[in-house]
């Protein structure tokens, strides 16, 4: 059986060419992501092998999770090694060196003000180190100069040193959180081989300099070099032994792997996601592969039905379809994951080129690649031909004495009665989510939302179909004879038409369901920002976040104009032993800033604490008391009122209450409400003039700055979104021209009775391209009020965070339909081609 | 050329051959034919004479590979596709054996379809008349599935008439039907020749089939080799049978 499946396959390739295609097309979507991050996975522990290459043993503080400390995210921050510690690694048997380390995030500054890199902004942050002088331990080599010897003199990595055309003996200013420190380069190094910084600025300076920049006492970390033929092992268990308890020792090879298994981590996070897309292109790819081989089954009715006669059994019928699925899931799989590579490849090819592909190692198809792609490529194909397969091995030896392929008339029933089922009970579902008031409402509309969409698709035939046929007399009054058959060809097959359609449907149903969410909390944003922040101005701080020092609020409020400067900051505190975010604001001036819909006005917290409907949830009430513990101390607050949404921190105090706790409080937003009457320009640039000097960390924004970036970061999460569901559009379009291309096949003789009758080519064409544009165009726009309607019930469901709105991106939708439309011209491109290239005589020539 | 009967359709020298080299056939070999208007001209003869060939090049579905056709007064031979699809749109009909209709139209709708095509108006007056005689009003509205063989053929002869051609082609178009659906449906044709002047040009192997013609043509190895006026089903079998057929 298998032989005559390659045989079958051999004798008409064509038909199954864009059926191989769109598999290919999803497994390479899933191959390319594998070799992808495979590459930087095997980039990364490359560098990481690099920058642990001379560091012996590593002692560093963890955190009370047992979490690693890393001072550049934002998470809690471990406490810093004392000296002890290096006392104890350094007397441990086998130590030949200990140092302390420690370092700090700044900014750099040119002398005309300028920030040259850090600072205000995102990006690559620049990170401050003390000088060991240890070559191993600073993992840098002088190129140029000499080392820092006092606080003001520094080195710099030699790519930024040359991206801002720094020379030894220039002078640039050093911006901490606390203010600046004018300082001379004294010389410029290489970190690692390479300087492989991943476009983050490198400063090396003294010990004291980073501390003022926010190292604080104590060190970050502790490298150890041992005696010569010492085990690195064996001395990091020493030291381990010897440690209190917050620090641990480790080998720097250890701490090599381990930093390279938590960005594999990191990369299997970005797999799954980009994997979810290729999942839903090859979701798209399996309506396409089920309506080919249904239709090729139909147009092989009589052989089917032939072998059946000469004594075939049914069953070997259904394993010949199947053994032609395989051979093309084979075929495509190989290709896809040929595709992938190249693909991969070329990104990387491109990241190299354009600059921040550094880290990438030459890809390699790695073995995980390999099997998902086959496996899926695989599995999908065979799963989608295997009801087309049963059908196949049901046919009757009678099918072989019939005139012709009869078409197959089987009642829709089944399908409308599953159909329905999944989209009510998903309405349902959806509904229940929607209204009853149960908790976390998103997972039910979720759930509803997915079964409604499976539904819908079934639905289709019934649906979409008479719709379109409905515009037979439009479309007939418009092309004549064109439209109208046009019509009656999406007509003749519904199953068929509709699954198409359905394709394409579920790729712009997901695009109208980003571009609907995106809005809304697009327009949620510019609510929040533009409605309620009553502030004039706001100072933020973007890379480290400020100390609650009253000084910063007094120049500010000192520069003229400026009537009100207040506070916003967070901080971690811990309720029943949980975790938890606090708000920490300026109560008795926080509403003039901005305008927070507290009940009652945060001005009444009077020594209380607020809280948000997550912590209502967690069984807060109006009237209890809340013990929020601090690392240094804890504090019990009546709950005086509540705030009206999650997801801005749990608890809201005043910073006379935070205080208590002990813990680090992160301010992050000055907001500033100018006097009546004031410049605002002008008190703009005085604040800027004044941030730029005494705080280069900070930078002074508008309501407005904030929308656009805002709105810029949504734009860029959209752009993203659709880039990825690309995949699975091209796939729908492509089973358009497919579905269109069997369906010419199908037709070859009634296209010739056309031509012969005086129709001209351009006409047959116009006549393939309309049914194409008129099912693209049905597909995309029941996508779009699926999509529009899921992501509207979405947001609702998200009420509590916040989105109290919904928008609708009309324009967006607007782009999407004309796009339909051009999908469908492009779809029915080749098939329109070949049918109006038919030639007439074969077509009408007689063979029965 | 300078005749005396109005030329429906007229060939000269035409020559068609299929493939290229040792497997070269030639299908026509330097034939001249004349179709003249307002008659029923049959072309009879064995398998592989030619006739089809003969037929598709005469009404512009294919090409000859050397010689002249016309179509009334215009050469085909000299024009390009599309003027072809033109030609055939505006001045010819067409009957074939089997799969006249297009599945998914009425029979009015099929009827009307060159018309449709070519977007020109339906004369009410004459649809009526052509149904009325083909018997075929109260079937108008039903797609092709729903229709006997013997209907369908005769809603493909409504739709060759009903553009008033030059000319209309017919291939087989009895070769399908029982004996009485033909002769019925043969019968009509004929009508269409006396009664309203149509020129009926028909390939047929069928000597009771000719018999309806006013002149038969006999095609052997791609040339004419004999032609009959008047002829009688009888005289017709008796002169294929000389030709070995």
């Amino acid at each position: 059986m298998f032989r005559l499946a390659a045989k079958s396959v051999r004798h008409n390739p064509k038909r199954l060419i864009l059926t191989a295609f769109a598999v290919a097309l999803g497994v390479g979507l899933i191959a390319a992501t594998h070799i992808f991050t495979d590459s930087l996975d095997r980039g990364f522990t490359r560098l990481f092998g690099e920058i642990y290459d001379g560091v012996d043993v590593i002692v560093e503080p963890i955190t009370d999770g047992g979490e690693v400390g890393d001072p550049t995210s934002g998470d809690s921050v471990a406490k810093n090694l004392d000296d002890d510690a290096v006392r104890i690694a350094q007397d441990a048997a086998g130590v030949d060196l200990a140092m302390g380390a420690t370092e700090a995030l700044g900014a750099l500054i040119g002398t005309d003000g300028e920030t040259l890199s850090g600072g205000s902004g995102f990006g690559p942050p620049t990170l401050f180190f003390n000088w060991t002088g240890v070559e191993d331990f600073d993992s840098a080599t002088l190129l140029d100069g000499r080392a820092p010897e006092a606080d003001d003199e520094l080195v710099v990595d030699v790519d930024t040193a040359e991206q801002h055309g720094l020379a030894v003996g220039d002078q640039v200013v050093v911006g901490g959180a606390e203010g600046t420190y004018p300082s001379t380069v004294v010389g410029i190094a290489t970190w690692g081989d390479s300087n492989n910084t991943q476009g983050a600025t490198l400063v090396w300076t003294s010990l004291d300099r980073v501390r003022e920049l926010g190292g604080g006492d104590g060190w970050t970390v502790i490298h150890v070099r041992v005696d010569d033929g010492a085990d690195a092992e064996a001395v990091a268990a020493a030291i381990d032994t010897a440690l209190p308890e917050g620090a641990r020792a480790l080998t720097g090879a250890a701490k090599a792997e381990e930093q390279a298994e938590s960005l594999g981590e990191a990369l299997k996070a970005v797999d799954i996601f980009t994997l979810a897309f290729a999942f839903v292109a090859l979701f798209v790819g399996a309506y396409i592969i089920a309506n080919t081989f249904r239709i090729i089954v139909t147009q092989r009715t009589r052989e089917f039905g032939l072998m059946r006669a000469v004594g075939v059994k049914g069953q070997q019928v259904r394993t010949m379809v199947l053994g032609e699925a395989l051979l093309i899931g084979i075929v495509a799989s190989v290709t896809g994951i040929l595709m992938g590579y190249a693909l991969a490849g070329g990104i990387i090819w491109l990241l190299k080129a354009l600059g921040p592909g550094e880290s990438f190692a030459a890809p390699i198809i790695p073995l995980d690649a390999i099997i998902w792609g086959f496996a899926v490529g695989i599995l999908v194909t065979l799963a989608s031909a295997l009801l087309p397969a049963i059908h196949a091995s049901r046919i009757s030896p009678m099918e072989a004495m019939r005139e012709a392929a009869v078409q197959n008339r089987r009642g829709l029933t089944m399908r409308n009665i599953v159909g329905g089922a999944l989209a009510l009970t998903g309405a349902g579902l959806t509904t229940v989510g929607l209204y009853a008031g149960l908790d976390r409402p998103y997972v039910y509309v979720g759930a509803g939302a997915v079964l409604l969409v499976l539904g819908v698709t079934l639905l289709a035939a019934q649906l979409l179909v008479p719709l379109a046929f409905g515009m037979r007399d439009l479309l007939t009054r418009i092309w004549r004879v064109d439209g109208k058959l046009a019509a009656n060809n999406i007509h003749r097959e519904p199953r068929r038409s509709a699954n198409t359609a359905a394709a394409l449907m579920i790729g712009v149903m997901l695009l109208a369901l980003t571009a609907t969410v995106t809005q809304t909390v697009k327009a949620v944003a510019n609510d929040a920002i533009g409605g309620q922040f009553t502030a004039d101005l706001m100072v933020v701080s973007t890379t480290v976040p400020g100390s609650p020092d009253q000084s910063v609020v007094d120049e500010l409020a000192s520069v003229a104009g400026v009537e009100t400067v207040t506070r916003s900051a967070s901080l971690d505190a811990r309720v029943d032993g949980v975790k938890i975010p606090v708000t920490v604001l300026d109560t008795a001036t926080a509403e003039e800033a901005i305008a927070y819909e507290t009940e009652p006005s945060f001005s009444e917290i009077d020594g209380g604490v607020f809280v948000s409907p997550s912590a209502i949830e967690a069984g807060a009430e109006v009237g209890d008391t809340v013990t929020l513990v601090g690392e240094e101390g804890e504090i019990s607050l009546e709950v005086t009122g509540t705030y009206p949404n999650s997801g801005d921190g749990d608890y809201f105090v005043d910073f006379a209450q935070a205080e208590q706790l002990g813990s680090p409080i992160d301010v992050w937003q000055y907001s500033i409400v100018a006097e009546s009457g004031a410049d605002l320009d002008q008190v703009r640039a005085d604040l800027e003039d004044l941030v730029a000097t005494e705080y280069p960390l900070l930078t002074v924004q508008s309501p407005d700055d904030m929308l656009e970036l805002a709105n810029q970061l949504i734009d860029l999460m959209l752009a993203v979104i659709t880039a990825l569901l690309s995949g699975a559009l091209v796939i729908a379009v492509l089973g358009v021209a497919n579905t269109l291309l069997l369906s010419v096949t199908e037709r070859t003789r009634e296209i010739g009775l056309l031509r012969a009758v005086g129709s001209r080519r351009r006409s047959v064409r116009r006549m393939i391209r309309i049914e194409s544009v008129v099912m693209s165009l049905f597909g995309a726009i029941l996508g779009i009020v699926l999509g529009v309607a899921l992501g509207v019930a979405l947001i609702r469901a998200l009420e509590e965070f916040g989105f109290d709105t919904v928008a609708i991106p009309w324009g967006m939708l607007a782009i999407y339909t004309v796009l339909a439309i051009v999908a469908g011209i492009v779809a029915a491109w080749w098939p329109a081609r070949r049918a109006a290239k038919m030639d007439v005589l074969e077509a009408i020539a007689f063979d029965g | 050329m300078t005749t005396t009967v109005t030329l429906a359709a007229s060939m000269r020298g035409g020559t068609k051959d299929y493939g290229h080299g040792d497997a070269a056939v030639r299908a026509l070999d330097g034939i001249d034919v004349d179709i003249a208007t307002a008659e029923f001209t049959a072309i009879m003869g064995p398998s592989g004479s030619g006739k089809s060939t003969l037929l598709h090049t005469l009404a512009g579905l294919d090409r000859l590979t050397a010689g002249q056709s016309w179509i009334g007064e215009t050469e085909i031979s000299a024009l390009s596709e599309d003027k072809i699809t033109q030609v055939r749109r505006d001045k010819i009909g067409f009957v074939f054996q089997a799969f006249n209709l297009i599945p998914s139209l009425s029979a009015k709708e099929n009827i009307t379809l060159p018309l449709d095509i070519s977007g020109r108006d339906i004369d009410p007056a004459w649809f009526d008349e052509i149904i009325g005689i083909l018997g075929l009003g109260d079937r108008l509205t039903h797609l092709p599935a729903e229709l006997s063989g013997g209907q369908q053929q005769r809603v493909a002869v409504a739709r060759a008439l009903v553009a008033r051609p030059e000319l209309i082609f017919a291939d087989e178009p009895s070769g399908n039907l029982d004996s009485r659906s033909g002769a019925e449906l043969l019968g009509f044709m004929r009508r269409a020749v006396k009664e309203f002047g149509q020129t009926i040009a028909m390939v047929t192997h069928d000597p009771t089939a000719a018999s309806y013609s006013d002149r038969v043509l006999f095609l052997a190895d791609g040339r004419i080799v004999d032609e009959m006026r008047e002829p009688t089903a009888d005289a017709v079998l008796d002169r294929m049978k000389q030709m070995g057929h």
